[in-house]
């Protein structure tokens, strides 16, 4: 297994899309999930560091378990549901207190999720990129996949059909930010501007996930590069160099 | 997703342990190399000896022969045991007290001097499995008490226990695991990690022990598996991070242990496996009254209440290939890759190959084609197992044999496409790219041969394009196999240039000729018969003999090239220019080609040649002379021709072709020249002047055989045509009449022209009296001016040679005046030694040189001329 070089984890309320918003990045497709049960994790290349992605569980029962996902997690990705005030709201009060275990200079990213639902712009796909991937899979032969990307984005009008109220706005995202720094204790010159670092997305059309998760990659940069040295000066103890020495010594 | 990776073989079974004592249960399990321990809630430990034995057939059972059992006395179960086996005891908890029993006797070992073997009041204990201290007869061991919020570490010794740390916990702990100096505990309502060396502490999750029963369980270095909320198995280092995803098992688990790459829990009536790969559940036995699951140095042990079992992993290859046999490539992969750090480095990387060449096959026959070409690629599939899937291919002398056990179930392509002829075809096509690929790199080392057969036969029956640039490169086709296929596709270009790479030209050269002629048909090169005269270009002079008649016959003007395009080369017999002209004989056209070749390309120098070539001309003008009224421009060309060499060429023999021509009238003009080449002036101009009349020609004649003598010479055959033109005398064919003006006209023509070669004073006492002025107007106006202005020309080189002697005066006046050094130092610009007296003389310019060498030199000087202004200085 390969080693990461850093941690990212998503956070959220259960049913906000979190492991759709995984999916949709790492496999390029949106399909159907079931709650996920205790976390899952993903290793993302980038670049030559290797990134560790943990969805988490946003069921009550697993809410214990997020601290421990935390730790020292180089960036946390807050995830909301654009059409639920609720889950905006389960951020402050339930999520926040685990990031508490994330390292001091762990990255927030604010999330509001399904905004397919509610706003025209994401309801067609911007992500060219993920539309031929696709494409590509499907000309590979699975007829399965063949048949759902056709659904997705092609049927804009039965989505426009459901237009959902949308319950929370990019300022409330904006305003829960501003708190959430402030509860971390970051003044105005050492936090991320608010509106670089809340999106709103959808994991179904892929509207603005690749922005999401490559913003937050290239963040972790420094990151990334500061556990590097830090390993470097502390190296992990090579067993069998400790071995060759002490046998060499006792032969003395 | 499931796969069968485990087996539950009895160990031990009620019979030999309980009979039919019903109330007996089995409470705990210890087993350490073939001793099996049981602990039961009547306060025995049975002792077994445990013989693995595998059948005929492979298949895998335990007999168990019970050694011993004894009654520790205590009326209480055995809640635990473990064995040191270093130091030959068990270490036992019952009724609340850890205390040692001999392994072998099992009698209590008693207390010795210097401290106790028992602890009182302990609820659980566990062994540190990598422990700090390198003391081999000593085990570090954690303990928890039912009293206090603490955790103790003991040394156990062979006969005595010795506390060596104590810790405090926020809260009640109630189950322990020990690695390093980390301690994992369960406590009322969370799991934590505590550092007993440094007292740090790490809360992990929450987690209530009172409701459910935690696990604590040390994996490996560092690395815990936990209970955590909602049934799930949890990871955990010992810096409270989680490493793995969690797997989720069902919410009564009671034990769980590692054996990788799966996690085996046990529930109330189920075993289940999970891989830590992907955490997906890969199995599940239906285990009841499932009690204790241990896992013992990799073994794993399970006891009902009243049998053990013993859970036997199969081996990791049988769960590949029955994950290949279900196509499930992917889990197949994880699966291998994962066991990479269990097994030996050589052992895994063949393991891994074949996995990976399977998995290739496998999508191979899906048509992946990316996919399996990839598989190949990183498992370094032998490309022949796959080239043997398509019949024919490999050629017969090939050594190859099918790997065994197979790398996949099809017998050839056709059972693999099932008739598809679709199917076939994408099949052969990604064979032709991946052959294409393959073989210029290592991977085809030792069966180069039969790639490059297969791939020429490929080539052939698709009609594809690469099956040239594949047999003009290097490459190893076998011929036996290869020319009966491309016979078959009528590829016999290709078939000669497979002829060609094993030497056989001949071969070849014949195979193509047969195609030009119509024989055979391949429409591969409309150019064919070019590329034979080109071939033989480069062919050796056997094959150059044999094969040039017929590309002669075939078309001389481009087989000529065999000749005259062959590039010279040093390691390579040159042609010799005798032998070809021998063997051009019958080859009329050719020969002329090829003699002009010679001497107007390779410009040789031979009279021979040049005679020949001049011959041959005229032989064509003779024939189109003596032919049927022939066109008219074919002569004037061939004339025209032969005129040109006539007069370009001096080394034919110029007597032996004007004898050749001796009787033809129609070729004056070409005799003129002839005796203009014999310096036969007056010849040559009496034909062209009196018999041909041609004066344009004649004129021509002069200027052309004046061309590279000097102006006199020229003026000479000037003044002799003008000789002829005027020549009145009796015998003269021109004599009076009507010819005569013409020649009189054609004389002022030429003086008008010419008049520069002319001497003047000459023509004009050579002119008959009567010829007007007029007439001459424009020569003599050129004479005058030419007159005049030598005239004048010459006065100015008298007044500039003047000038010139009087400034070379003025020089050597200041000369003179200036003085000249002469020392030891100074070197004589005559004989470029130094000057040891005063005496010298000056050259022009002050130079100073010895008199003597001055004397030399105008004694060898032929002018004999006496330096004037030689001065005598210091
Ligand atoms: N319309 C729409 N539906 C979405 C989107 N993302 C997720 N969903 C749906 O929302 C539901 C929940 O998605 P999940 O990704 O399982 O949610 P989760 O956050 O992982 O939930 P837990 O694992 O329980 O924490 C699913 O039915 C998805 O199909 C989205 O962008 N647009
Ligand atoms: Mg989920």
């Amino acid at each position: 297994m390969k080693k990461p070089d850093v941690k990212v984890v998503l956070l959220g309320d259960m049913n906000v899309g979190k492991t759709s918003l995984l999916h949709r990045y790492m496999e390029r497709k949106f399909k159907d999930t079931v709650s996920t049960v205790g976390g899952a994790f993903y290793l993302k290349q980038w670049g030559p560091y290797n990134i560790s992605i943990w969805d988490t569980a946003g069921r009550e029962q697993f809410h214990g378990l997020g601290s421990m996902y935390c730790r020292g997690a180089a960036a946390i990705i807050l995830t909301y549901d654009v059409t639920s005030w609720q889950s905006l709201g389960e951020l402050e009060e339930r999520f926040l207190s685990l990031t508490d275990t994330a390292n001091h200079d762990c990255i927030y990213a604010l999330v509001g999720n399904k905004v397919d639902l509610t706003d025209a712009k994401a309801q067609l796909s911007q992500d060219s990129d993920g539309l031929s991937e696709d494409r590509s899979t499907a000309a590979a032969g699975d007829e399965e996949e063949r048949t759902e990307l056709q659904a997705a984005p092609a049927s804009p009008v039965s989505l426009s059909g459901s237009v959902l109220r949308k319950q929370v706005t990019l300022e409330d995202a904006v305003a829960l930010y501003g708190r959430i720094m402030r509860y971390k204790g970051l003044d105005e010159t050492s936090k991320l501007p608010a509106d670089k670092m809340c999106f709103e997305t959808s994991a179904k059309t892929g509207y603005n996930v690749d922005a999401l998760f490559e913003t937050l990659f290239d963040l972790v940069l420094p990151s990334i590069l500061r556990k590097r040295n830090e390993d470097k000066e502390s190296p992990t103890v090579d067993l069998e160099e400790v071995g060759n020495k002490r046998s060499r010594s006792s032969c003395c | 997703m499931s796969v069968k990776a485990f087996e539950l073989v009895p160990a031990v079974e009620r019979d030999l342990l309980m009979g039919d004592k019903a109330r007996i249960n089995i409470e705990c399990i210890e087993c350490c190399g073939k001793h099996l321990y049981v602990g039961t809630n009547d306060c025995f430990i049975h002792h077994f000896l445990l013989d693995e034995v595998t059948s005929s057939k492979g298949k895998l059972t335990y007999l168990a022969q019970k050694l011993l059992h004894k009654y520790l006395g205590l009326k209480k179960p055995v809640a635990e045991l473990r064995a040191a086996s270093a130091l030959e005891r068990l270490i036992v908890l019952c009724d609340g007290i850890v205390f040692l029993v001999d392994m072998v006797t099992l009698e209590s070992v008693p207390s010795a001097a210097g401290g106790g073997v028992k602890i009182r009041g302990v609820t659980a204990f566990c062994i540190n499995e990598n422990p700090v201290n390198g003391d081999p007869f000593c085990v570090e061991m954690g303990v928890l008490s039912s009293r206090r919020r603490t955790v103790q570490v003991y040394m156990v010794y062979e006969d005595r226990v010795q506390l060596v740390k104590e810790v405090n916990t926020p809260e009640q702990p109630c189950a322990v695991s020990l690695d390093g100096y980390f301690l994992c505990l369960a406590l009322t309502t969370q799991y934590m990690i505590l550092n007993y060396n440094t007292g740090a502490a790490q809360d992990l999750f929450p987690y209530n022990s009172e409701e459910r029963r935690p696990i604590v369980k040390r994996i490996s270095r560092e690395e815990f598996l936990l209970a955590a909320p909602g049934g799930l198995g949890m990871f955990a280092n010992a810096e409270g991070v989680s490493q793995r995803a969690p797997v989720s098992w069902s919410e009564s688990v009671i034990a769980a242990a590692v054996c990788f790459p799966y996690v085996v829990a046990l529930d109330e009536n189920f075993v289940t496996i999970h891989s830590m790969l992907d955490q997906q559940l890969k199995q599940t036995l239906s285990f009841r009254d499932g009690h204790v699951l241990q896992d013992f140095e990799g073994k794993v042990i399970l006891a009902s209440t009243k049998a053990v079992y013993v859970l036997v992993p199969l081996p990791l290859e049988r769960q590949i290939q029955d994950l290949l046999a279900g196509h499930r490539v992917e889990e197949a992969l994880i699966l291998t890759e994962g066991a990479q750090r269990n097994i030996p480095k050589d052992k895994f990387q063949i393991l891994h190959r074949r996995i990976l060449q399977q998995a290739g096959f496998i999508q191979f026959g899906q048509l992946r084609f990316l996919e399996a070409k990839e598989h190949f690629r990183k498992g370094q599939l032998d490309v022949r197992e796959l080239i043997s899937l398509y019949p024919l291919l490999l050629p017969a002398s090939s050594t190859f044999s099918r790997c065994h056990p197979p790398l996949h179930e099809f017998a050839d392509l056709n059972h693999l496409a099932q008739g598809d002829q679709e199917k076939v075809l994408r099949c052969k096509k990604f064979l032709i790219t991946y052959l294409g690929e393959v073989r210029s790199t290592e991977v085809v080392n030792g069966c180069r041969e039969d790639v490059d057969t297969a791939l020429l036969k490929l080539y052939a029956e698709q009609d594809h394009e690469s099956l040239l640039d594949l047999l003009a490169s290097d490459n190893s086709c076998v011929l036996a196999d290869s020319i009966p296929w491309l016979e078959k596709y009528h590829k016999y270009f290709a078939l000669g240039l497979l002829h060609h790479c094993n030497g056989q030209d001949s071969a070849a050269l014949q195979l193509w000729i047969r195609v030009v002629d119509g024989e055979l048909q391949d429409f591969t090169r409309s150019d064919l018969f070019e590329y034979i005269v080109d071939f033989l270009c480069s062919s050796n002079l056997d094959l150059v003999w044999k094969y040039a008649d017929w590309a002669l016959r075939k078309d001389p003007t481009m087989g000529v090239h065999i000749f005259t395009k062959r590039p010279v080369s040093e390691d390579r017999a040159e042609l010799n220019p005798d032998d070809v002209i021998a063997y051009l004989g019958k080859h009329n056209q050719a020969l002329l080609l090829y003699l002009e070749h010679l001497v107007l390309e390779k410009r040789i120098q031979k009279e021979k040649v040049h005679t020949h070539l001049a011959v041959l001309y005229l032989d064509r003008v003779l024939s189109l002379l003596s032919g049927t009224p022939a066109g008219e421009e074919q002569l004037t060309k061939a004339r025209e021709k032969l005129q040109a060499f006539l007069r370009e060429s001096s080394l034919y023999r110029v007597h032996f072709v004007l004898g050749k021509m001796e009787n033809y009238e129609e070729l004056l003009l070409e005799r003129a020249t002839l005796h203009g080449k014999l310096e036969e002036h007056d010849k040559a101009l009496h034909i062209l002047v009196h018999k041909l009349r041609d004066f344009r020609s004649a004129e021509s004649f002069c200027m052309w055989a004046s061309s590279c003598r000097d102006s006199a010479f020229q003026q000479r055959l000037f003044h002799l045509l003008l000789g002829v033109y005027l020549d009145r005398s009796e015998n003269s064919p021109a004599a009076g009449g009507q010819a005569g003006g013409e020649l009189e006209m054609a004389a002022v023509d030429l003086l008008n022209r010419h008049g520069e070669v002319f001497d003047a004073v000459r023509v004009l006492r050579m002119l008959p009296e009567d010829w007007s002025l007029q007439l001459l107007r424009p020569f003599l106006n050129r004479a005058v001016r030419a007159s005049t202005h030598a005239c004048r020309t010459s006065q100015i080189a008298l007044g500039l040679a003047r000038s010139e002697n009087l400034q070379v005066l003025h020089d050597r006046l200041k000369e003179v005046k200036k003085p000249i050094f002469v020392s030891e130092k100074k070197g004589c610009h005559l004989c470029h030694n130094t000057f040891s007296e005063p005496d010298v003389v000056c050259l022009p310019g002050g130079v100073p040189v010895h008199a003597h060498c001055v004397a030399q030199r105008v004694r060898d000087s032929p002018t004999k001329r006496r330096l004037t202004n030689s001065s005598d200085q210091t």
